[in-house]
Parts: structure tokens; sequence; C-alpha cells
């Protein structure tokens, strides 16, 4: 199951060691950690991923291998998070069973209704805003792709792409379940008061 | 040294070139096409520059061409794409997923693994899985980054201390293939060699030959 609403998720980035960032917003009351790390080699990755599943049942926290279902296979993680350009979500959720969360990046609301129907357990949104983390090509949806995702689905959404402490309550007013970010946290002096300033914003506009 | 092989196992080894333009297949489509019903092969897709889902439509093209062909296919390190295109097995290379994980969810699909030392292949022997390629025995191009060729007496001392079998790789040709099987590989695997579409059916025909003997 996905964290209750509203929620902070951590998205890990390039760094050699993301196990040191992740225990910090995890102290920072982030409630789910996405392992995304695309030039680690395959033992790094299921090291990592045993790492931060052990950190996240500590925190009641809710682990995801982005990309790689057979490394949350091997770390026994909570789920996976694809992207359009991953393995097909109907054949990743024969890999996972019925129980595992399956999320789904989308960038439309087709895309997010073929999630749904695939057995997403929910839809990584965006990107709502700039973002820098990750070289974008087309324009933000901005927040009101989300209310329009909202209104003609069931799945829960959490809002990706450049949100931070000042758009944040605006994503969540418009319908999303929670937030995904990298650079917010990642580039913050300190990781962990970042997680914890996000995760108010969050909870005070609920 | 007794040898545990899987029922089967073929003692040639494709491996895929790394240069499918668009996943389509073409190449190693042909290469498939070229073999001989009397000689098992086992080929690797290797095509590292492709993401998953691309991977994914490749696997379930090779799979088709495959399907009336002699040859075991396998998917070069993701273990979950080769599962759900139902292939053959999974090859993992020595900085890959911990084999006896892999194993742990992969069921009984054929599951090899790269070495590039006594080490590892020690390691990755006793992990359980159902055969090892260690190089590059010879000099190759394709191979230099995994370091100097460690000859023909490195993959003799392998061979003689594992009890999974061994293939060779790196700068294998029909001349000095002998000498690997006659260090107690096997069998021998290859890249670039089996590229060339022209000189394929006759390497096929000249490998028979030394295998069976």
């Amino acid at each position: 199951m996905i964290p209750s609403a509203p929620f902070l998720c951590y998205v890990t980035d390039e760094s050699p060691s993301p196990v040191d960032s992740v225990r910090k917003v995890l102290e920072g009351g982030a409630s789910m950690i996405q392992l995304r790390h695309k030039s680690a080699s395959g033992e790094q990755l299921y090291l990592w991923a045993k790492e931060m599943q052990d950190l996240c049942r500590m925190h009641n926290a809710v682990f995801i291998v982005n990309d790689r279902v057979d490394i949350a296979l091997a770390a026994d993680a909570d789920g996976v998070h694809l992207g359009q350009e991953d393995l097909p979500a109907r054949e990743a959720r024969k890999l996972l069973g019925p129980k595992k969360i399956m999320g789904i990046s989308a960038s439309t609301l087709e895309e997010a209704l073929r999630a749904e129907m695939d057995g997403a357990d929910y839809v990584g949104l965006g990107h709502i805003f700039e973002t820098s983390s990750k070289e974008k090509h087309s324009r933000p949806l901005g927040p009101e792709a989300i209310a329009a995702v909202r209104a003609a689905a069931g799945i829960p959404i959490v809002a990706i792409g450049g949100i931070n402490r000042l758009n944040a309550a605006r994503t969540i007013a418009s319908g999303a379940s929670g937030i995904a970010v990298i650079a917010a946290i990642s580039r913050a002096p300190e990781p962990e008061r970042a997680a914890r300033e996000l995760v108010s914003i969050l909870q005070h506009q609920q | 040294m007794s040898i545990n092989t899987p029922a089967m196992l073929p003692r040639l080894c494709i491996v895929s070139s790394g240069t499918d333009p668009d996943g389509s297949g073409m190449q190693i489509r042909r290469q498939l096409r070229l073999l001989r019903p009397s000689l098992p092969c086992l080929l690797q897709i290797r095509e590292k520059h492709l993401d998953a889902a691309a991977l994914f439509r490749l696997s379930l093209a090779v799979k088709e061409e495959a399907a009336s062909r002699n040859a075991l296919i396998l998917l070069n390190e993701r273990a979950d794409i080769a599962m759900a295109a139902a292939l053959d097995g999974v090859h993992l290379r020595e900085s890959s997923c911990p084999a006896g994980k892999v194993r742990s969810f992969i069921g009984r699909m054929l599951t090899g693994k790269s070495v590039h030392s006594l080490e590892s292949a020690v390691k990755a022997a006793e992990s359980g899985v159902d055969y090892l390629i260690f190089g590059p025995v010879f000099d190759t191009p394709s191979k230099r980054q995994y370091g100097a060729p460690q000859g023909s007496d490195a993959l003799g001392a392998i061979c003689r201390t594992v009890s999974v079998p061994v293939f060779a790789i790196g700068g294998i040709t029909p001349e000095n293939a002998p000498l690997c099987l006659a260090e107690g590989a096997y069998g021998v695997a290859a890249l670039s060699l089996f590229t060339d579409t022209v000189t394929l059916p006759e390497l096929l025909e000249t490998f028979e030959k030394l295998l069976a003997s």
C-alpha cells in the first residue's frame, strides 16, 4: 500500500552514496523512497536496495525501485516505479504479483488512464513545473493537469517535476496524494531539514 | 572434476554485437537464420544501449525467430525482462545482482554468469549458476575493458577448480578453440567473430566439427 496522503516521496539522484541522503530524508519524515540510479551496476543497486528497504521498514516508509523489477524482487522491496520506456506495466505486474506496489510515470491523461487499467497503484504525473533534475523537452503540465487526471481517473496521483516549498501546496490542493522530489532535497544544504519542511507544508495543506 | 551440466546445454555461445540500431533485432535474427540444425547454440542478447521497453520488444522478436532453431536465448543482465519475454534464461555480468538472489525468483530458467578471475568463478559457482563464461582468454577489441588477456592457463585453473561448465571468451578462433577445450573448457563464446554473416556459415561448420571431437 502506498502511504496515506499527503505524503513525500524522495527519489535518489546519481550520487555515489545515495543511502546517506535516504537516511536523512527518512529522519525528516519522508514516507516513500524511490531508488533511481541509472549508472550503477546490478550488484550495487541490489546492495543499496537492501539497505534502503531496511531503513524504510524502520521508519514505516515505503521503498520502491525505479525501472529494475529484478532488483526489487531480489531485495524484496515494497514495489517498483516504471517509466513509459521501462518494462510494460502488465508484464511487470505479472512478475510482481498482486501485492507489490507498482507506480507508473505518466505525462498525459491517456497514459494515466492506461496505467490504472494496467494495474498501477499510483501514477507519477509530471513534470508539473520546470525541472532541472531530468532533461525535459516538453512544457511543464502545470497543477491543472493534476485536477484533470483527478477528475477522470480513480488512481492516486504523485506529482513530480520541479516541486519545491513554494509550489508543493498547490499540487496537493489540485488533488495530488503526494509529491516526489529529487533536487528540492538532494541539492538542499540540509536534506533532512528540507524534507521536514516539505512534510510540514503538505500536512498544513491537508 | 565432475561437471554438473544442465541437460542439453549447448557448447557454442554467440553474444550479440551490441549494435542493434533500433531494437528490431535484425542482426540477431540474421545470425539465428544461419544456425545449423545439428549445432545447438546459446544466443546471448547483449544490447546495453537499449532501454527496458526496447529490450523487451527485442527479446520477443528474437524468441519468435528462434522458435524453429536449435538455440537457447538468454538476455544479458535483466532477469525481469528475460522472464517477461519467457526467454530460456539470463546471463549475469560479474557486477550484476548476486546470482543466488536472482535464482530466488527466476525459478528454473537457465542462469549464467561472466567471471574475470578464479576468485569470482568460485563464488559464482557456489551461488548456483548453470554455467560460467571466463575471459578474456585471448586478446580482442570488444573485451579490452575487462583487462589484459588472461591466457589459457588461467582458464585451465578455473576449469579444474569449479564444477560448473565454463565457456572461454575473448579472441576465440577456430585455431585456438581446441586449446581451450584441452584446458577443460566446456565450450567457447564469441561476439565479434560471429558478427559477419558472410563468414558465419563456414565458421559454424568448423565449430561443429571442433566441438564434436
